[in-house]
This record gives C-alpha cells, structure tokens and sequence, in this order.
C-alpha cells in the first residue's frame, strides 16, 4: 500500500470526521448543559424574615396604640381588697382562670412562684422590686433588673438584649435614634426561658449530592 | 509512482491541483468544523458592554466617572428586573472601625440572620449563595471539622449543643487581600473588606485562601427573583452581581455606612449579635471588648487577626 | 533592513507551510488532536456562556483538574531545564543537539498552563487587568501576580532561545553567544523559578493547613524533574522514529539517570509528608488523612493515590535496575512515573486541600465531563503545538529547509523516503 493511498484514506477519513463534528456541534448533540436547580423560596411573609421581637412590651402597645385592657387591673379587680393567692398541694400556684393567659415557670422548682414577689398588692397597677419603690409597667426592665443584676448591667451596656436602628447613637431631635429592647420584648415575664423555635431550612449546595457532612462519627 | 515523485518531478501542477482541491477542502470543512464548534457563543447573552469591559479600577474613578457607571448599573438593574434600583457609591465615615462581636451563649441557631442578609443583599437563590453558615457545635470544642451545617431540627436550641455562625472576619490582616492577583479585594478605611465586583476576574485564589469559607462564587448567573430585589443598593454592597465573580459578608455597607445596623444583627431574635464602631466608647462593641472576660477569634493562630469576635456573658 | 525583514517572513512563511505536508501518519495524528481541539473549543464555549456551573467546582472546592493540569504542565516546562544544565554547565556532547527539543517542549507546556489558566477564570474578558501598568497587577503582594510575570517572561525566553537558535541553523550562520547564552542561563534559574512561584501559590496559605508546609517547592521541583525529562526521553524516541535524526541511545540513558535521581528524592520527600502527617495525628492531618486513608466515610481519592504511590515507587525501583536501561523496559518506567506523578500533583495535591474545608464539611469534587473535554481540548493543543514546532524545526536541524533552498526548488514534504 503506498503511502499516498494511505494519505488519501487518511484525508478522507478525516473529512467524514469533520462533517460529523459540524453537525455534532450544530445540533448540540452532546453535553447538553441542563438547566440551574430551581430551590424553594422562603416565604415572602414568613416569620424567618420579620425583625419584630415576638412579645409587645407595654410601652409598645400604647405606642401603637393596641390593645392595654389587660393592664387595667381595676376593672375586674376590687381597689380595697386584697387579691389573695392560691396554691395546691404541691405548692405549685394555682393560676384563675381570668388569668389561664399566665403560664408560670419563673425559676425551676417553683422558686418564683408568688405573684407578689413582681406584682404590688397594694396597687396591682404597679411592680415591685425588692427594695419597695413602685414602678409602671414600661420600667419592667427595672423590675427583672433588680434580681437579675449582671444581666441588667450587660443590657445596660448593650452587650444583652437587641438593639435596633443605628448603631451611631448619635442623638438627633433628642431623639436617640436607636431602640433599645426591653426584657418583655424577648422574654415572658411568667415564664422568661427564650422559647426553641423551627430553624430555617439548611443550606443548599451547589451540585444535588454533594455528600454533606457526617455529624458525629466515631473514627477519630 | 512513488512519494519522490512529488519532490523532483517535472510536472508538479497536474498532481498538485487535485490535491490541491483535497487539501482545501478539508481544509475548508476544518474552517467550518471551527466556526460551528464557536456555536454555543450564540446563546450569549449576558456579554460584557465596551462600557463595562473598559471600566476603570474603582480607587482611580473620578466622581463624573463613578457616576456614569452609576447610571449604567441601574440601567442594567432596570432592564433585568423591571425595577430601579437607588444606587449609591457610599464612602466610608471617619473615626470608625467596625468591630463585630457575637455572644455564642446566645446564639440558639435559628437561621434568620443568614435569610435577612440573603434578602438585603440580593443574593442568589437559585444557585444559593448564603454568606453567613451556622455551625452546630457539640459541647467542649471548638475543631469545625465536628461540626454540622446541615442540622434541621424541630426545635432548637438542641440540648448539648452550641451554634457559631461563621461570615467573613474582616479580617485585620486579611489573605484573601493578599493573595488577590488584581487588586479586586482591598480593606476600606472603616475595615470592612471590599470586592469590585467589575474588577475581579474570578481566579478564585482568595477563595482558596480565606479561612473561613467567608467567599462565594458565581458559578452562573445568580437567580434573584424580581419581587425580592432590595433596590436600596451600593456600588461596593449589594447590587446584583454577575456571573464569574466572587462576593461575600461586606458587613451591609450600603446600611453601616449610613448609621444603620447590619441585617444580620437586626433580625437576630436572641440579641446575640452586636456591631459598631469600637473608636466610639459608648458603642455596645466597645464596652463588650473592655468589660467582657473572655471572647475569642476564630483561627486567631493564622494570624489573620479578624474584627469578628465570639463573646460569653461572663 | 527591509530585506532582514522579508528574509524573515519568508522563513516564517516556509515554516508556516511545512506544517501542512507530512505523511499519512503526520496527517492522522494532526487530524485526531484538531478534532479533539474543536472539542474542546466547543465545550469551552458552552462554559463561556453558563458559566463555571458546567464544571464540578463548588464554593467549597473551588479549584479543579484546570489548575491540577495547571500545576502539572508548569513542572514538564521548568523540566526543560534538565537538558540545558548537562549541555551548558557539564558539557555534556550527547544532549547537545537535543536541548532544543526539550525548549519546544517547554513551549509549548507553557501554552498549555496559560491555556488551562484562562479556561478556569470566571472572568476572562477582564485578562487585562492583569497586564502591569495597564491593569492593577497585584505585585508583589500576590503569587498569582508573579505567576503571570514569570510564566509569561519563561515563555518569551525559551521562544527567543529556539527561535534564534532555529533561525541561525536556517541561514546556516553559527549563532552569535551573546544573543543565546546569557539567555540559556537565566532560562536555568527562571525554569526552576516558575515552579517555585506555583508551589509558593498553594505554601502561602496559611487556612489550608495542607498545603502550608515547607516541602510543597522541593516536591514539586523533584516531581517536575522525573516528570519532564520522561516525557523528553519518549518524545526523543518519537522524533527519532519518525524523522530518523539522530539521536543516540547515550543521550536517553543520560536523561534516564535524571529521572533516576529525581525519583529517588521524590519518594523520599513522599516518606517525609506521610511522616509528618500521620505521627502528629494533629488536626491539621485531616486532609491528608482524607487523601491517604479517607475520612468521615469519603475516600474518593484513596484508590488514584496509592496507584500513584504504586506506579512511582515501582519506576524508582526499575530506574535503580539496570533492566531499565533497554529501552522497552525504560519507557515502561517513563510512562508509570508520568502518569503517578500526573495523579500525585494533580488530584493528590489540589483536591485535598479542599477536603476537608475550611468549616470541616467534607465534600468531594468529581470532574464534569465538559470539564474533561475542556482539558482534553487542550493538552491536544499543546500536542499540537509541540508536533507544528518539531515538524518546523527538526528540517531546519537537518539542513534540509534553509535558506539555501529558498525560492524555486520545491519543498521535500515526505520524511519517510528513501533520500533522507
């Protein structure tokens, strides 16, 4: 077979090749590139995205001017009697049910479980702390204040507790223009433990199985 | 006829000519093989505009300047999502340092923090693109090789567990500054690290070389849904990006560097995230760093010396 | 002037043509590397137009077989050198004639990484900004930045060495030494410097706590020199084959005891790591771990880095044999200790200091295919490359095209007749 046979089969071979791949890439007839993994949005209005703390303090609702009935002691409650506690066996308190909104659970064991102990029995209108001076219910922080002291001194601070605004406290129209939270904002002052919620979902990776981390393996 | 032939012949134009024809058309069909192998360049439609692709390096804008490419970007903005976005080239403010600190015995690992900052930020969410990642941590260490991403509980808190949402350190000595071939990353005067997303050319050393997985690339063009476009935007912040450039946590600069807080410390539900300028003594983060006993940076043995620190409540 | 000029672009001219006529095996081999060229092109650009989403590269391993190869082919270019030094500074006869293939080689490596490089930027259309004084080269600061500027100057040097060197041959005038030596010897220093700057890329890293270790640069510098000098000793026995100049059996089995040498040291520095990975147990070893051992039940890569164990320690031992000094056994060797450290360079060092991140999840990186075809496209490049350089300059090395032969007498295009 001489070598220019050989050349023009080569040449020819070559040719069909090259037609082939004209159509091959005209027609995209391999590696399709497949379309981006469309992943589920967060719902516009779910919770995940709101920034409002999930209790209203009082101060809130007047500002907002929402609903502070609850806080009109007198209308139910009697100015000359005093409202006397109850307890069971256990000595759990017995919460009325006028009151079955109020789920106790200040202090484990039932340490706090004396509405007196925050409450003024002279005048339900008001709290108290320890030391007797009356306060309104916007100075709750006060209240929660006069117990629990580190915590009150890193919220004063601002190392506790959100903020929210501007973090220059610059004071315009002496106005600060950042809020401070209160306690009850974040906290219920019956039963304070910050409540577990659902998290937002994890995160997605790039590719569709991308074997993500093994949690707690015993090998090393 | 042998192959010499070819070399001393006397009559070379006959023999040449047909192989002549031969060799040109393969050759031709060469030619045409290479142009349609050029074919899915058709489908291109996100190319960069003559603008663009000769757009200055931003520290050597003049302002007339920066405001033309202003304009484009929104321009841009407007054609792709129908809405136009309020975009400023924010400078930083004197006499501030920002400084970050998180108190991770507050943290409880919701999540929320990552989705405002997506929502600020104007992130991709197909692919997705989340610059904070929540850690799950056991109980007495802090090796991240034992940690979890992917936890998706009923209710957390988990008991024996802590979370450490990790985001870019801006860090005080930063690698990925270091490492960046054209300067696409620098630190501003206020310390937050910064991408010119028109820059950068998307080598993907600074991923490489941040520590903390703080950088995110765009493998394509990132999905932003039209309806969830925050159209109050910076030029160094949170305008979309394109595909091929990286981006990360810039500490909500079109937000910090007009007073306000990040996202991120905004929705935080359990306060556990505090921002400000440490320069100024009355700041939450300045009073965090001179009374709070113990508080750390993550990796600090690398050296990379971030702004972003762990606290405690003692 | 003017006729320097023409005389030039004729030679050009001339070179251009002789790429274009060979015999059916010369048409054959040309034939399948364009086609896989074209497929390469045409999967680049599917990548130029979606993005890098084609490939397998995530956020978490963002670096891939382009810089793998990348990292690869910078080693093969700076191993040209291991001809120029026994040439120029030990005065050794036999590889004389041959120092110019290893440059083409060097070439056309360095074509292939600056290839490989702008096929894994996200950005390419933005090259400029790299260019100094135009753009914002980021120097001295960054590696990448001194990367552009060494690969780029490695590249002019060996283009001008070969190029004068051929075009001297070709006018059949002896080569002036100022206007190649002092080159040849800066070509030395900067050969072995463009892969201590590439090593220097992963070393300086301090998050990535496998690659931040001082034996990074000597292991690439010895990998590179058993790597590249194979792949001269079965490309010489190529151009021997088919070409039939001369190059004599002595000359191979000189650059078989570079081979022999560099592998000696490139197992031992494999000792030292696995040494300091696994006696520690620190939690730094977690990526070595991963690659040697597997980890958290990923061990994607334990099987391709034991066979490249494999593969280099049985060429080390058959290069200390003296079996491996027939030729069949020899280029045996050559091919296990390209192809080990190919793996060893490639997906063993790259992909592991990915894996696992940086926030210790573990997720493991596969090539698409695009990808592949990418790489693919071009290595065929460079090949094509390297076989258009040798088909210009082995007639020029034999006196066959030289300007003697200039103008009317037609061009011999058969390299396998009777009269050669």
């Amino acid at each position: 077979m001489g070598d220019k046979v050989k050349k023009r089969a080569v040449l020819s071979v070559l040719f069909v090749i090259a037609v082939f791949l004209i159509g091959g890439f005209w027609f995209n007839l391999w590696g399709k590139v497949s379309p981006v993994r469309q992943l589920p949005l967060i719902d516009a209005d779910s919770e995940l995205l709101k920034t409002d703390t999930w209790r209203k303090s009082y101060a809130d609702l007047v500002r907002e001017k929402g609903d502070i009935d609850v806080f009109d002691c007198y209308t139910c409650h009697d100015k000359d009697k005093k409202q006397e506690l109850k307890y069971d066996k256990d000595n759990q308190l017995v919460v009325p049910e006028e009151h079955s909104d109020v789920v106790m659970g200040h202090g484990t064991h039932g340490r706090n479980n004396n509405c007196y102990n925050c409450h003024n029995d002279e005048n339900l209108t008001q709290l108290q702390p320890r030391d007797g001076r009356p306060l309104k219910f916007d100075q709750s922080t006060q209240l929660c204040g006069s117990c629990h002291g580190p915590t009150l001194r890193d919220w004063e601070s601002g190392s506790h507790g959100r903020t929210s605004g501007h973090w220059d406290h610059k004071i315009e129209d002496n106005k600060p223009n950042f809020v401070k939270k209160d306690c009850v904002n974040c906290h219920d002052p019956h039963k304070p433990k910050f409540p577990k919620r659902k998290p937002a979902p994890p995160p997605n990776h790039l590719r569709e199985n991308p074997q993500p981390s093994v949690q707690s393996d015993t090998e090393n | 006829m042998d192959s010499r032939s070819t070399t001393n012949s006397a009559e070379p134009l006959a023999l040449s000519r047909r192989s002549f024809l031969r060799s040109s058309a393969l050759f031709g069909a060469g030619a045409v093989a290479l142009a349609a192998s050029l074919k899915p360049l058709l489908s291109l439609k996100d190319g960069p505009s003559m603008e663009q692709f000769l757009q200055k390096y931003y520290k050597e804008l003049t302002p007339e300047e920066m405001q033309k490419v202003l304009e484009r970007i929104s321009r841009e903005v407007e054609k792709e999502y129908g809405k136009r976005p309020h975009l400023r080239d924010l400078k930083p403010m004197d006499g501030v340092d920002f400084a970050y600190f998180l108190n991770l015995s507050r943290c409880v690992g919701c999540r929320k923090c990552v989705h405002a900052c997506v929502k600020e930020n104007n992130q991709s969410r197909s692919p997705e693109i989340q610059y904070i990642r929540v850690l799950k941590m056991p109980h007495g260490t802090f090796d991240v090789e034992k940690s979890e991403h992917n936890y998706n509980p009923d209710l957390v808190p988990e008991k024996g567990y802590f979370y450490m949402p990790v985001q870019c350190q801006q860090c005080k000595n930063p690698p990925c500054v270091k490492v960046c071939p054209v300067h696409a990353t620098w630190q501003e005067p206020d310390g937050i690290t910064v991408i010119d997303y028109d820059w950068c050319i998307g080598c993907r050393y600074c991923m490489a070389a941040c520590p903390y997985g703080a950088r995110h690339f765009n493998f394509t063009k990132p999905g932003i849904p039209a309806d969830r476009l925050n159209t109050e935007m910076s030029y160094l912040g949170n305008r979309p990006r394109k595909k091929g450039v990286t981006e990360k946590c810039h500490f909500c600069v079109q937000r910090t560097r007009d007073g306000l807080y990040p996202a991120c410390v905004e929705v935080c539900p359990a306060g556990a995230r505090k921002f400000g300028n440490v320069l100024d003594h009355e700041s939450e983060v300045y009073k965090i760093l001179t009374t709070k006993r113990v508080f750390i940076q993550l990796k600090e043995e690398l050296g990379t010396n971030p702004r972003f620190f762990y606290y405690f409540d003692v | 002037m003017i006729t320097a000029i023409r005389n030039y672009l004729t030679f050009l001219w001339r070179c251009a043509k002789i790429a274009f006529v060979g015999d059916w095996r010369y048409y054959a081999w040309m034939g399948l590397l364009t086609t896989i060229c074209l497929i390469g092109i045409n999967a680049y650009c599917k990548q130029f137009v979606n993005g890098l989403i084609v490939t397998g590269m995530g956020d978490e391993v963002s670096w891939g077989v382009y810089i793998s190869n990348f990292t690869f082919l910078v080693g093969v270019a700076a191993a040209a050198v291991m001809l120029v030094i026994p040439v120029y500074i030990y005065r050794n006869e036999e590889l004389h004639d041959l120092v110019i293939f290893g440059e083409l080689l060097a070439v056309a490596a360095i074509l292939m990484c600056l290839g490989f490089v702008t096929v894994d930027l996200g950005r390419p259309d933005r090259f400029w900004h790299l260019i100094p004084g135009i753009g914002q080269l980021n120097f001295p600061a960054s590696l990448l930045s001194w990367d552009v500027v060494v690969l780029n100057g490695y590249l002019l040097l060996n283009l001008h060495i070969c190029g004068y060197l051929l075009y001297s041959r070709y006018h059949n005038r002896k080569p002036s030494k100022w206007f190649y030596i002092p080159f040849v010897f800066i070509a030395i220093v900067w050969a072995v410097s463009i892969h201590t700057v590439t090593a220097f890329l992963y070393v300086g890293l301090g998050g990535r706590p496998f690659w931040n270790s001082s034996i990074v640069g000597p292991r690439f510098l010895a990998s590179a020199f058993t790597a590249g000098p194979a792949l001269i000793i079965l490309a010489l026995q190529v151009i021997r084959k088919v070409t039939l100049y001369q190059i004599s059996d002595k000359a191979l089995l000189t650059l078989r005891s570079i081979v022999q040498v560099s592998m000696i040291i490139n197992v031992f520095l494999l000792l030292n790591e696995l040494f300091k990975e696994f006696y520690t147990h620190s939690a730094h070893a977690a990526s070595a771990r991963y690659l040697f051992l597997g980890l958290h039940g990923h061990h994607a890569l334990v099987p391709w880095i034991w066979t490249a164990i494999t593969f280099n320690v049985v060429a080390m031992v058959l290069l200390a044999l003296p079996v491996s000094r027939s030729l069949k056994w020899l280029n045996l060797t050559c091919v296990l200790a390209i192809v080990g450290i190919w793996i060893e360079k490639g997906m063993g060092m790259v992909i592991p200091g990915f894996t696992p991140t940086t926030l210790g999840e573990m997720i493991e990186y596969q090539p698409s295919s695009n990808e592949t075809l990418v790489c693919l496209g071009i290595w065929s490049f460079g090949l094509l490359c390297y076989t258009i350089f040798l088909r210009m300059a082995v007639p020029i090395l034999q006196g066959r095209l030289s300007y003697a032969n200039e103008g009317g007498k037609p061009l011999p295009d058969s390299l396998t007749g009777p009269n050669h």
